[in-house]
């Protein structure tokens, strides 16, 4: 086999057999990108309602305005803001919340003292989607960093 | 051992014109360019709003390691990393210095999707795509369909030397029979992960019709709100898409049945966008390569078939008119 051919096959063994790598290794799975674990939507729902959640965060600044907290705020993706900031508050998490106070108000003139977890619940039923609003789920922070 | 050398030969191997990896070539730089360039606007805001990575990706942790955050992650590098990108991109796209253009269009942007995912977010829809690209720098990607080729010919016109037609190599089709066998492992894995973590549940259509309301609500697709209130069809769906992704390896198998399985994965992947904004659209991308350069007998069959049909009605229609 030609030399070129050699180094080929070796790169394509080589990427195939690190595609193991994921599956097996949960420190690696989030940071080897381009090899990546395919396993995505893979977990089961049993028979129930068919229901989920819009989720909203909403923050109060010192001089009293109001405003939803968008992922270009925080400078993170959709996903990362709801899985790093909302789901930890949504189940009472307040130093998710603190955490996210002080991260905005590193660059901020009037800065956030209370952030606001506003949910929505949607159900699919036989006569349409119904929606309910739960009651919002407020933490009241100290907009310095503890020292 | 000599007869798996000589199948694996044979497989990643045969004898071709580099034709079909060219165009290939350009279909995927286009689609690069125009459809999946990096957006800096939200790297820079990335860069600006986090003062460390969350979950850094090796390819960053490498340049980090090599060089320090504040030197290089700065909105002013990657505005010069951008426009780079850029540039190596169309001199790709025209054949320019195709291998060396192709090496560096490929890394910039393995360096631009590396840094998004180091943020604490990650998603499958740039891999595979980009790891094609890479491919492209080291195949003969260059040969046809390039600047590169007219020069070529050029020079050997000015020294005399007679002008070859084009070069058949063994090296021009393994980048998108690789692609072709990372589509098939992914799914494969996809499809084995559901059946191992779910089971025969999977399939028991509230699954399906709870992962498709919640995405299509939080990201406002009407027709995924409808379909998540259909459990029959929901029923059918996840049957359908266990199937798809279980069995996609049989068209690396059975080479005769990938242009199937390439357009129900094309049709697949629009209605996963349409139910639940399941963005694949890379995917969509390297499907239809491979369903035009992997496969291009079954295409070009059904074109000449078309076309002789075609012809004959003409003819057929030319002598009715013909005065007696």
């Amino acid at each position: 086999m030609r030399q070129s051919k050699v180094w080929i096959s070796t790169v394509i063994l080589l990427v195939i057999a690190l595609h193991a790598v994921p599956v097996f290794h949960a420190g690696l799975r989030k940071r080897i990108w381009p090899i990546l674990d395919w396993a995505m939507y893979k977990d089961a729902s049993p028979p129930g309602p068919i229901e989920t959640d819009r989720k909203r965060i909403v923050g109060i600044t010192a001089t009293g305005q109001r405003e939803v907290i968008s992922k270009e705020a925080v400078g993170l993706s959709s996903f990362a803001l709801d899985r790093l900031y909302a789901k930890p508050m949504k189940v009472g998490d307040s130093s998710a919340a603190h955490q996210l106070v002080l991260r905005l108000n590193r660059q901020r003139q009037d800065p956030f003292v209370e952030v606001r977890l506003e949910v929505e619940t949607f159900t699919a039923t036989d006569t349409g989607i119904v929606r309910r609003e739960n009651p919002p789920i407020t933490y009241r922070v100290d907009p310095t960093p503890s020292r | 051992m000599k007869r798996w050398i000589e199948r694996w030969n044979a497989y990643w191997f045969p004898e071709t014109t580099t034709r079909e990896l060219c165009l290939s070539r350009i279909v995927v730089v286009a689609a690069q360019l125009l459809l999946f360039p990096p957006v800096l606007e939200k790297h820079i805001n990335y860069l600006t709003k986090n003062s460390e990575f969350i979950d850094p990706q090796v390819i960053i942790s490498a340049i980090a390691a090599v060089f320090p955050r504040e030197t290089v992650f700065t909105p002013s590098v990657f505005t010069t990393l951008y426009w780079v990108t850029f540039v190596a991109g169309l001199l790709t796209l025209v054949g320019l210095f195709t291998r060396p253009s192709a090496f560096v269009f490929a890394l910039c942007n393995w360096i631009f999707v590396a840094h998004e995912y180091s943020y604490g977010d990650r998603h499958h829809g740039e891999a595979l795509f980009c790891i094609l690209l890479m491919c492209y720098a080291f195949s003969p990607s260059g040969d046809s369909y390039s600047i590169d080729a007219l020069l070529r010919r050029w020079r050997s016109r000015r020294a005399g030397v007679p002008v070859e037609g084009p070069r058949r190599t063994d090296t021009a089709m393994w980048p998108l029979k690789f692609v072709h066998v990372l589509l098939a492992m992914t799914y494969f894995s996809t499809g084995a992960s559901k059946l191992i973590a779910g089971g025969p549940s999977w399939m028991n259509g509230y699954t399906l019709q709870l992962y498709t309301f919640n995405d299509a609500l939080n990201r406002g697709m009407p027709f995924g709100i409808w379909l998540a209130q259909q459990h029959a069809l929901a029923i059918a769906l996840s049957i359908f898409t266990i199937l798809f992704e279980t069995f996609f390896f049989v068209s690396v198998l059975l080479p005769w049945t990938a242009p199937l399985f390439f357009i129900v994965g094309i049709f697949f992947h629009l209605s996963l966008y349409m139910a639940g904004g399941h963005d694949f659209f890379q995917h969509i991308v390297l499907l239809f390569v491979l369903l035009l350069f992997l496969a291009p007998a079954w295409w070009r069959a059904w074109l000449n078939k078309y076309l002789a049909i075609l012809s004959a009605r003409w003819r057929r229609q030319e002598q009715a008119q013909q005065p007696v």
